[in-house]
């Protein structure tokens, strides 16, 4: 098994083109169709009043104090400038009280971002406003800061459910679904190997070694699990890290989710195999099949979109759409381990008997 | 050491080898002859236990491998008809992993694929991909994988197909080595007669799933002892002079060269006279005249009415 494997991957390391244009044609497709890097908004910040750094410490620390927008003390010059030659859309400029946007173009972030820092502002004034009617000024202001952190009264929004309301993110399913997607064509088109291997007579030359054919059908698929898996990982790192997508608190058990659908998937290639006999057919059929399996697992829509029984049970044959099913739960729901079992469950299902039936075919068009 | 009894093999209705029966004693080189599509490459997939036989037995040293063929695996050495190589890893990679397969014992390895190199003449290319080899390299590499675990006997399908003279001198003379140096067992497939002319002891003749001859090279070309083959160069051929040939009663078998004409005539009556006169009737110019001394080809001829690249 080890020889077999290992020489699956020397011959990857001698020609790593696939991986590498699966894993760029994924980030970029999933760059197109999501909208773009995920970074935080930046707004500069600036005052030229006389006590200039004062006010912009003051506010700068307000401000960042919730929210996901990021203010930064820029220089003044500076920031006029980006916005003047479109490199950011919106500058803030402060004063003690007070505050006046600098845009070039009216664009509806900036309204948003009006909205909130208004909204900071408003705050700041009303506990000025009352802390001055008091006695003892910082001990009011220092009350009322410990009251608006603890209210009396909270209003906790839920799901009718009882559940967390979340607000559901498309990007992340999309980037998410062109991930295993591409993992899906990466391991397709190793465990189609077996079928090269078999047609050029390296397999014939492997029945007459001391290998047996247990060790032989290990090799070839641990492999093409492995290079699934490995490319499915490295995009996830991509997202994760370099382009700050938000895949959840639960990497680990994302990952867990992504080795039970490589299984899965690399038997449903084992099975795809043994249908045809020659690799050719192999490279025309199932780069004709596999796009269709995410349109109706309804990978690439809103859940609950796809109602026809017909394609959701289609859809159920095929490991993608219980992957998608567990990975939005743990990614959006921030589902634990308990809540995904079925999926898992349905892609080993899948797993085992998509390899039982796949190995079968292979082994009796080898006889035939 | 190994022999096979009344070996046949039928894919549906379709029946490719029928009642093959031939051994190999150990140290022997044997060829099998045959045209293409003749069941040589059937029989010696059956041989080396890549194929069930329909009916029949293959046995090593007595024993029958049809069951368990892990026993005749351990012996033998298989170099199959195509290039059955990794085309994008080197040589030495490629090496490497059949060795690994064969479990060659690790300390002995790295020793076997050099000397393996060496003796197929390409210890200075080992670091090359396969793919930028010509079409002999690959084949000699094709060889060199088979020879890694040391094989007692070799099997060789047709190993000289579609490469130059060069490469297949050097193939021929390194399986003759082999055979003569090293005592390995040969059994050698091929459709070029003056191949197995030259490296075997006996031979097997095959046509249509059988063999239909077999012996030494003398007992096979003793077939052709009463018969003479004439070779006629000519300036054109018609339809009507070889058919008068044909008709020339001691004639038995005609076939047309590239330029001219075979002619396998008995002994007993010399025919260049009436050669010549059916030249001059049908207005043809006979440019050379040649007796030939009788070739495994001519034995294939004369059993089959055939030549061996039909």
């Amino acid at each position: 098994m080890i020889p077999v494997f290992l020489a699956q991957l020397a011959k990857e390391r001698r020609n790593p083109l696939l991986i590498i244009v699966f894993v760029v044609a994924c980030i970029g497709a999933t760059m197109v169709f999501t909208g773009g890097i995920q970074t935080p908004t930046t707004i500069a910040i600036f005052s030229e009043e006389d006590h200039a750094q004062a006010i912009e410490e003051k506010w700068e620390n307000l401000l960042n104090a919730e929210g996901d927008i990021r203010f930064v003390i820029t220089d003044a010059a500076k920031a006029r400038e980006d916005v003047l030659q479109g490199r950011s859309d919106v500058a803030i400029k402060l004063f003690e009280h007070d505050y006046q946007l600098i845009a070039s173009v009216d664009l509806p972030t900036i309204q948003y971002i009006d909205h909130y820092v208004r909204k900071i502002f408003e705050k700041e004034a009303f506990i000025n406003a009352a802390a001055a009617q008091s006695n003892h000024p910082a001990a009011f202001r220092a009350d009322i800061e410990s009251k608006l952190d603890h209210p009396l009264m909270e209003m906790d929004v839920t799901a009718l459910t009882g559940d967390e309301l979340s607000s559901y993110d498309m990007g992340t399913q999309l980037m998410f679904a062109f991930t295993l997607l591409v993992a899906m064509f990466m391991i397709g088109f190793r465990v189609n190997n077996v079928l090269k291997d078999k047609v050029y007579g390296l397999w014939d030359r492997l029945i007459l070694s001391p290998v047996s054919k247990a060790g032989m059908y290990t090799g070839y698929l641990t492999y093409a699990f492995l290079i699934g898996f490995v490319q499915t990982l490295i995009i996830l790192l991509v997202f994760k890290y370099v382009l700050n997508y938000d895949l959840g608190e639960r990497f680990g058990l994302l990952m867990v989710i992504v080795a039970f659908f490589t299984f899965s998937m690399v038997s449903v290639a084992a099975l795809l195999t043994g249908l045809v006999r020659k690799p050719e057919h192999f490279y025309a059929i199932y780069p004709s099949v596999i796009p269709l399996i995410p349109l109706v697992s309804g990978a690439y829509m809103l859940p609950g979109t796809m109602t026809n029984p017909v394609l959701t049970f289609i859809g159920d044959l095929f490991p993608l759409s219980h992957a998608m099913d567990a990975i939005i739960d743990v990614v959006l729901y921030d589902a634990a381990w308990q809540d995904i079992t079925q999926s898992l469950i349905l892609m080993i299902l899948i797993g085992v008997v998509a390899m039982g039936i796949g190995i079968n075919l292979i082994e009796r068009r080898q006889s035939s | 050491m190994i022999e096979t009894v009344r070996l046949s093999k039928a894919f549906k209705e379709k029946v490719v080898v029928e009642d093959v029966n031939l051994y190999l004693d150990q140290g022997e080189s044997v060829g099998l002859l045959g045209p293409n599509g003749a069941g040589k490459s059937t029989t010696i997939s059956m041989i080396s236990s890549l194929l069930k036989p329909t009916s029949g037995d293959v046995k090593l040293d007595g024993q029958s491998v049809i069951r368990d063929p892990s026993k005749i695996r351990k012996v033998l050495g298989v170099v199959p008809q195509e290039i059955a190589l990794y085309q994008e890893l080197s040589a030495y990679e490629n090496l490497k992993f059949f060795g690994r397969i064969y479990r060659v014992p690790k300390d002995q390895l790295e020793s076997r694929i050099q000397e393996t190199l060496q003796m197929v003449g390409l210890q200075d290319r080992q670091k090359d991909p396969i793919k930028t080899f010509s079409g002999g390299m690959k084949r000699r590499i094709n060889i060199a994988t088979a020879l890694l675990h040391s094989p007692k006997i070799l099997i060789l399908d047709e190993p000289t197909v579609g490469i130059d003279p060069q490469s297949r001198n050097y193939i021929l003379e390194m399986v003759r080595q082999l055979n003569v140096q090293k005592g390995t067992t040969v059994l050698y497939t091929s459709h070029y007669m003056e191949e197995v002319e030259q490296l075997c002891h006996r031979v097997y003749i095959m046509d249509h799933g059988r063999v239909i001859a077999s012996g030494s090279q003398s007992e096979l070309l003793s077939i052709l002892s009463n018969e003479d083959t004439i070779k006629v160069q000519v300036n054109q051929l018609t339809d009507a002079f070889i058919t008068a040939i044909r008709n020339i009663d001691v004639v038995r078998r005609v076939e047309e060269t590239g330029d001219g004409i075979k002619i396998i005539v008995q002994k007993s009556r010399n025919i260049i006279s009436d050669l010549v006169k059916l030249a001059e009737q049908e207005n043809i110019q006979i440019l050379n005249f040649q007796m030939e001394n009788p070739s495994l080809e001519d034995v294939f001829l004369h059993l089959t009415g055939r030549t061996l690249r039909n």
